[in-house]
């Protein structure tokens, strides 16, 4: 990552805590990151702010992490898209690709790997 | 002169000319009753109705006088009924010889002294008809039970065997002999013979039926026992019990064919583990998602917290050493601060506190790693439909599987491998190979557990056959074997006997649920000899579910 703005990240999970800890996580990466509790809070943030990429759960109430994802690609085609689960067999695969989802992280997640994994998304 | 001849009262037919016919009717009938009044004393006119009354009678005592209807009565009881005895007014030897050979079992002659004979002649004759009918009856009732007997014995629905003192056998009912004996005659050539000689080896082994009957013979008791024998290419299990007959150590056993009951059993079992599975899988992969959000930031935050504590051991080497230096050379003030820190950090033992600190997050990061493990089993065991069917050689997957496992092993336990060989059967081989390392690793770990207790080493032996419409993969080890309590439990998800942390109690059921998804069976037993053998059936047709045999040869084998 050259000189210019740190990339902004949004995170979304109804989970308070694995917001805390994915922050935690990615505290050193040098990204700007935003942090949503829902959906609904997400397209706000998405509205308001340049993302250039989307780390989401995909069981939340009221819209799925595919649903918002699906949402997020006609706001900000640019921004990559990225789906975090604790359930990875229960999303068919035909559907990620057929979003452009970059990456399909499982809970819990190898901190290496999803640091990769974002790297990579954002690179493209 | 009274008679005593019992049970039930005497009676008499006394057949005579009419009255007003000659004759020494009243005669007779009074010499007759000087028997006493238990005595009934009948008169008739003719042969008819004597005959009649006779069957009921003990004695027909006949007037010469009657002619030809004497005649005719004496034909007629002639070998059936009482004795007739036949009053002749003339003593004559060839009018006696004439009776007797008219069928009369006495002859008395109307002399003077006729009223004395008669009554004694009568009560002799009585006294021979009752005793020749109670001989009768008791022969006739010891052929009627021996005949039931032998009729309860011949259509017995079980095989009967009764053995002697030594445990030969003595005799065998048509059911032992149909069971048993083959084309056999009913009962032939098992006489004289041990069961050992008659039964196959395998029933005999099962059931230890030879201690059963010495066990009955010598006066002990004892719950049936299964038997089981695959004699003749047919499973077939008998309830087998035995019982001492007499005080000489005569034993009878009995076995009664339960097969259809024991395979109904076996079908309930498979039936119940099956919707179990089912349930399970369920539960599994529900408790599975829910179990990975919190542990999703329990891992990354003890991740995190490692970091931060080596952060914070930076920082406070850091400080230590300026304190260090501060306490040698530094300002008074400073000094006093520096001595404060060193003072603070030796009552807080600070430096053991990081250490501890480090080691409880890598423990906790051991126990979320543990977590991790088990919630990848249950979603394997939930979700195991992936990939696509296609033929493999078994034998090929084995040997993979075998040589993945080997290094941990390979210093106590000797592998030998008996391969039939099997043509492709369409499978999801790394399912298989799944399998294969459970049954693998589960040998490996009984034989440690013996080999533990007992010292030496063990022996897997895999082996692979082709049957009639399907393969069969069996994994014999000669360990500590499965206890009878846990026999029934061993294919339930999460049962084990593992020490915590080494197993989830998911290999088994993980394996079952698979090898049922491929349309076969697997099935655990305890080999005489010790160990256990678990045998694998995959039919060739594949996994039923998608249509058999999906991919061909080419596709993606």
């Amino acid at each position: 990552m050259s000189a210019g703005p740190p990339p902004t990240l949004l995170l979304v999970d109804d989970e308070s805590r694995i917001l805390s800890a994915l922050c935690r996580t990615l505290r050193r990466e040098g990204y700007r990151i935003l942090a949503a509790t829902g959906p609904a809070e997400a397209l706000r943030l998405l509205e308001a702010e340049p993302v250039d990429a989307i780390l989401s759960d995909h069981k939340m109430p009221g819209m799925s992490g595919l649903e918002l994802l699906e949402a997020a690609a006609r706001r900000r085609p640019a921004a990559a898209r990225m789906l975090i689960t604790g359930w990875p067999d229960a999303i068919p695969g035909a559907r990620l690709t057929a979003l452009g989802i970059r990456a399909l992280i499982p809970k819990p997640w190898d901190d290496a790997e999803l640091k990769q994994a974002l790297r990579e998304a954002l690179q493209r | 002169m009274a008679v005593a001849l019992e049970p039930g009262p005497v009676r008499i037919v006394v057949a005579e000319p009419p009255p007003g016919c000659e004759g020494g009717r009243l005669a007779t009938v009074d010499a007759l009753r000087r028997l006493g009044g238990g005595v009934r004393i009948e008169v008739v006119h003719d042969a008819r109705a004597c005959i009649e009354l006779a069957g009921a009678a003990d004695l027909v005592v006949v007037d010469r006088d009657l002619g030809s209807e004497g005649r005719a009565i004496l034909t007629a009881l002639r070998g059936a009924g009482p004795p007739a005895v036949v009053v002749t007014p003339e003593a004559t030897a060839d009018a006696a010889l004439d009776t007797f050979r008219a069928g009369a079992a006495d002859c008395v002659t109307a002399s003077a002294d006729y009223g004395e004979v008669l009554p004694a002649v009568a009560l002799e004759q009585i006294r021979a008809f009752r005793a020749a009918s109670a001989r009768r009856a008791v022969r006739e009732r010891i052929e009627s039970l021996e005949r039931l007997h032998a009729a309860i014995i011949d259509r017995f629905p079980a095989a009967l065997a009764v053995l002697d003192a030594e445990g030969r056998i003595v005799t065998v009912n048509p059911e032992f002999a149909r069971a048993f004996l083959g084309a056999a005659p009913p009962g032939a050539g098992a006489a004289g013979r041990a069961l050992e000689e008659v039964l196959p080896a395998d029933l005999l082994a099962s059931a230890d039926l030879v201690e059963l009957a010495a066990r009955a013979r010598a006066g002990g008791g004892h719950p049936p026992r299964i038997a089981r024998t695959q004699h003749g290419g047919v499973a077939r299990a008998f309830d087998a019990r035995a019982e001492r007959l007499d005080p000489q150590g005569r034993t009878l056993l009995v076995l009664a064919d339960v097969s259809e009951r024991e395979q109904l059993k076996q079908l309930q079992r498979q039936v119940l583990q099956t919707e179990k599975m089912a349930s399970i899988g369920q539960l599994a992969a529900g408790v599975a998602h829910e179990i990975n959000n919190p542990m999703g930031f329990i891992h990354a935050n003890l991740a995190q917290m490692e970091e931060y504590l080596g952060d914070v051991q930076r920082v406070y080497r850091a400080a230590r050493e300026l304190g260090e230096r501060a306490a040698a050379d530094a300002a008074p003030g400073v000094r006093a601060a520096a001595e404060r820190l060193s003072q603070l950090a030796t009552e807080l033992d600070a430096d053991s506190v990081l250490r501890d600190f480090a080691q409880a997050i890598r423990e906790s990061q051991e126990g979320s790693e543990r977590i991790r493990h088990i919630v990848q089993d249950l979603r394997a065991f939930s979700h195991r439909d992936d990939g696509q069917v296609v033929p493999a050689d078994l034998n090929r997957c084995l040997d993979a599987t075998a040589h993945i496992v080997w290094t941990m092993m390979k210093h106590s336990v000797v592998l030998r491998k008996e391969y039939a060989p099997l043509p492709p059967l369409p499978c999801h081989p790394m399912q298989l190979e799944q399998v294969f390392m459970n049954l693998i690793v589960n040998a490996y770990q009984a034989i440690e557990q013996r080999v533990r207790r007992d010292g030496g080493t063990g022996e897997i032996v895999l082996r692979t056959a082709l049957a009639r419409d399907g393969v069969v993969v069996s994994v014999s080890d000669d360990g500590v074997g499965i206890p009878a309590e846990h026999a029934e439990r061993i294919f339930d998800p999460f049962f084990t006997t593992k020490d915590v942390g080494v197993g989830t109690g998911l290999g088994l059921a993980t394996s079952f649920d698979i090898v049922r998804r491929h349309g076969g069976t697997l099935r655990a037993r305890n080999r005489p000899e010790g160990g256990t053998t678990f045998e694998v059936f995959l039919p060739l047709a594949g996994p039923a579910r998608r249509g058999g045999c999906e991919g061909t040869a080419g596709s993606r084998a």
